[in-house]
């Protein structure tokens, strides 16, 4: 089980994201779990793959939303330079931005084993 | 008293729309210390929620970006609801260029995103649906300085804010009133009267709450309570009696009690209050009975009566009124004769069919509408009688119904002379009928009136003679030509010696006063032969004949 300690190792602005859970450690880190449950990093990289980018902003729109809430700063960078891409339907390689969720994602969820 | 608390007490419903699941936890999280929260997931299901109607929410919280239906299409919609426009939104976005679209669209307020600190959320919304409740309540006295209930606009906003907090909880409308307050009044003084008012309101509220209610005082003596549905209030009438009794000293004062129970909340609450005033009024004056629960067919009988109310003008217009004649034989000589006739009014709806009397007189009597129609029959009666006087060369006096509010027509003579005048008629033609209750009410105005009419020569007839309650000092001084005795005696005269003994009284009083009297509702031979025995002069009834059409009753008057 992740501590709060982990969470600030890994780069989450935890006191900010605690705080919108009013202190309650236990929900912000069952907050957390869902998070990294979310389909929609999954459904993101397919949209991206097949070019959908009125679907993939959507996407990470929704997800930098959650992210930023929690505070998850690490996961939520990524996304939401990935979003400002979106917004005006680059098409550019977003390859990096997904592996570097990727990453931080697989880092968060072994936190939270 | 603390109703205001109680109201405050109660949770406030935050809708928070959000396709993002952890966004809608984390936001309910923050709220539900002091909200009852639901949640909808897109457009789509917040709208259903709204639309039920199932307890109202106090503020919606609107994520805009969401699938199925964004929040701009929610906002849309509510401000194209009247019933939901009265609930603020706060949206909730990250974007600048939204917030001037929803604005635009009646977004009340904005929650960025991420989030705000807990008590900012918190903080605003309280700020919101405070605003929200009061800008609805009008700005005016808000309790009733002598009994301590709310004044009638913020009562009725309270019992909407109860609907919306307490959702399908069943709840009660009450009508209590102090039968003969005026009287207690005029008795006691008006400080004493005030006294008994503030005694029956805080009596009511304890008895039937304290917990739970709110009361108000909209009118005079009248108590209307919102309050949740009990099964019974069938001691309540006694208790506060008693109370009253107890704190006063006045005995003998009596509540009574219209209940309109488990509301149906999708009505206004005016019109709720309005049913169970409704009952309440229906038992006014009935010393048998002080509580009556609104009923369906009550309603069904309410509406009925203002089909009636509203249909009078065109029955008078289309002629669907019709005055009928019922005859009246002189009994004294060997052989019955036909010595004069009653018009009665007869009402062919097109499309309720024959209306009884009995249905739409005493409504008309109690709204003061009686007067058109006893106008019309008036004018009827007297068109009718001339052109029998022209077409036979005779007719018989007819008598006609005066009620109460004619009695303070100031026209009531000449309308009468005119009547005359123009139909060729005599005052012997035209008889007058007033009810001994109406004399009971104003003795003095009335016998000013009838002296008048009988200065210029109009017989008036006493009707329902027995039933009122005049004193014999009364009956010896005021001027009538003829008593008519109520049928109720004379249907039970053969049954119970009492209605016997009435008769002969009647008949008596009649003897005294020179005048004779005219029984009604005879219906057989054995009644007509016992009356005469007793030395009664005229017989009205079945046993001659029902009221019949003019065309009809033309044979009466060819047989003489």
């Amino acid at each position: 089980m992740a501590t709060m300690e982990d969470l600030r190792a890994y780069g989450a602005n935890v006191d900010e994201g605690l705080a919108r859970c009013i202190n309650n450690e236990g929900f912000y880190l069952k907050m957390i779990g869902k998070a990294v449950e979310d389909s929609s990093f999954e459904d993101l990289e397919k949209a991206i793959e097949v070019k959908d980018y009125a679907q993939a902003f959507e996407l990470a729109h929704a997800l930098k939303g959650v992210l930023a809430n929690l505070a998850l700063t690490p996961l939520h960078d990524p996304v939401c330079e990935m979003v400002e891409l979106l917004r005006s339907k680059t098409d550019t390689d977003y390859s990096s931005y997904l592996e570097r969720i990727r990453t931080k994602k697989a880092e968060l969820e072994s936190l939270l084993q | 008293m603390n109703e205001l608390g109680y109201i405050e007490s109660l949770k406030r419903r935050i809708l928070i729309v959000d396709d993002e699941e952890i966004n809608r936890e984390i936001l309910g999280h923050i709220l539900e210390q002091n909200y009852e929260i639901a949640y909808a997931d897109n457009g789509e299901t917040a709208m259903s929620m709204l639309e039920d109607g199932g307890g109202r929410f106090s503020l919606i919280l609107l994520d805009l970006l969401m699938p199925v239906m964004d929040g701009f299409t929610v906002l849309e919609r509510i401000r194209g609801n009247e019933r939901l426009t009265g609930i603020p939104v706060i949206v909730m976005t990250s974007e600048k260029p939204a917030e001037v679209r929803s604005i635009k669209l009646g977004a009340d307020d904005f929650i960025t995103k991420p989030y705000d600190m807990p008590e900012v959320i918190l903080a605003r919304c309280e700020r919101i649906i405070q605003l929200y409740e009061d800008k609805s309540i009008i700005r005016s006295a808000e309790k009733d300085d002598l009994t301590g209930l709310y004044t009638r606009e913020f009562f009725q906003e309270y019992v909407t804010r109860i609907d919306t907090y307490v959702g399908n909880r069943p709840m009660d409308a009450v009508v209590c009133n102090i039968e003969h307050f005026h009287m207690l009044n005029e008795m006691y003084g008006r400080k004493k009267g005030d006294r008994v008012l503030q005694a029956t309101a805080a009596a009511l509220f304890s008895l039937l709450g304290p917990e739970d209610i709110i009361g108000s005082r909209p009118d005079a003596d009248y108590y209307y309570f919102y309050l949740p549905h009990r099964d019974s209030y069938e001691e309540i009438p006694e208790l506060v009696q008693a109370r009253l009794a107890e704190r006063i000293g006045i005995p003998g004062i009596r509540i009574r009690m219209g209940i309109y129970q488990t509301v149906n909340k999708t009505r206004p609450a005016e019109h709720r209050f309005d049913h169970a005033k409704l009952a309440c009024d229906r038992i006014r004056g009935d010393y048998t009975r002080q509580i009556l629960v609104y009923s369906r067919e009550m309603n069904e009988r309410d509406l009925y009566e203002e089909r009636l109310i509203h249909d009078i003008d065109a029955a008078i217009a289309n002629r669907d009124l019709i005055v009928y004649y019922q005859p009246k034989y002189n009994i004294r000589g060997e052989e019955p004769q036909l010595c004069s006739a009653e018009a009665l009014i007869r009402w062919r709806h097109p499309e309720l069919g024959m209306i009884s009397p009995g249905d739409f007189i005493p409504l008309f009597e109690s709204n003061g509408l009686i007067q058109k129609l006893d106008h019309y029959v008036w004018e009827e009666a007297a068109a009718q009688i001339g052109r029998w006087k022209k077409e036979l060369g005779r007719a018989v006096p007819v008598s006609v119904n005066m009620s109460r509010v004619d009695i303070y027509d100031p026209e009531l003579e000449q309308r009468f002379l005119g009547l005359l005048q123009e139909n060729d008629l005599t005052p012997a033609d035209l008889m007058l009928e007033v009810t001994e209750s109406a004399y009971a009410d104003d003795a003095q105005g009335l016998i000013d009136v009838v002296n008048r009419l009988r200065e210029q020569g109009f017989r008036i007839e006493m009707d329902d003679f027995g039933t009122g309650y005049s004193s014999l000092n009364m009956i010896t001084t005021i001027p009538i030509d003829v008593l008519k005795m109520d049928m109720i005696f004379i249907r039970n005269m053969n049954r119970d010696e009492k209605s016997l003994r009435l008769v002969e009284l009647v008949l008596e009083i009649a003897e005294f006063l020179k005048v004779p009297v005219v029984a009604e509702g005879v219906e057989d031979k054995a009644q007509v032969e016992q009356l005469r025995k007793m030395g009664c002069d005229i017989i009205q009834g079945y046993y001659f004949s029902k009221p019949v059409p003019p065309e009809e009753f033309e044979a009466f008057i060819r047989k003489g």
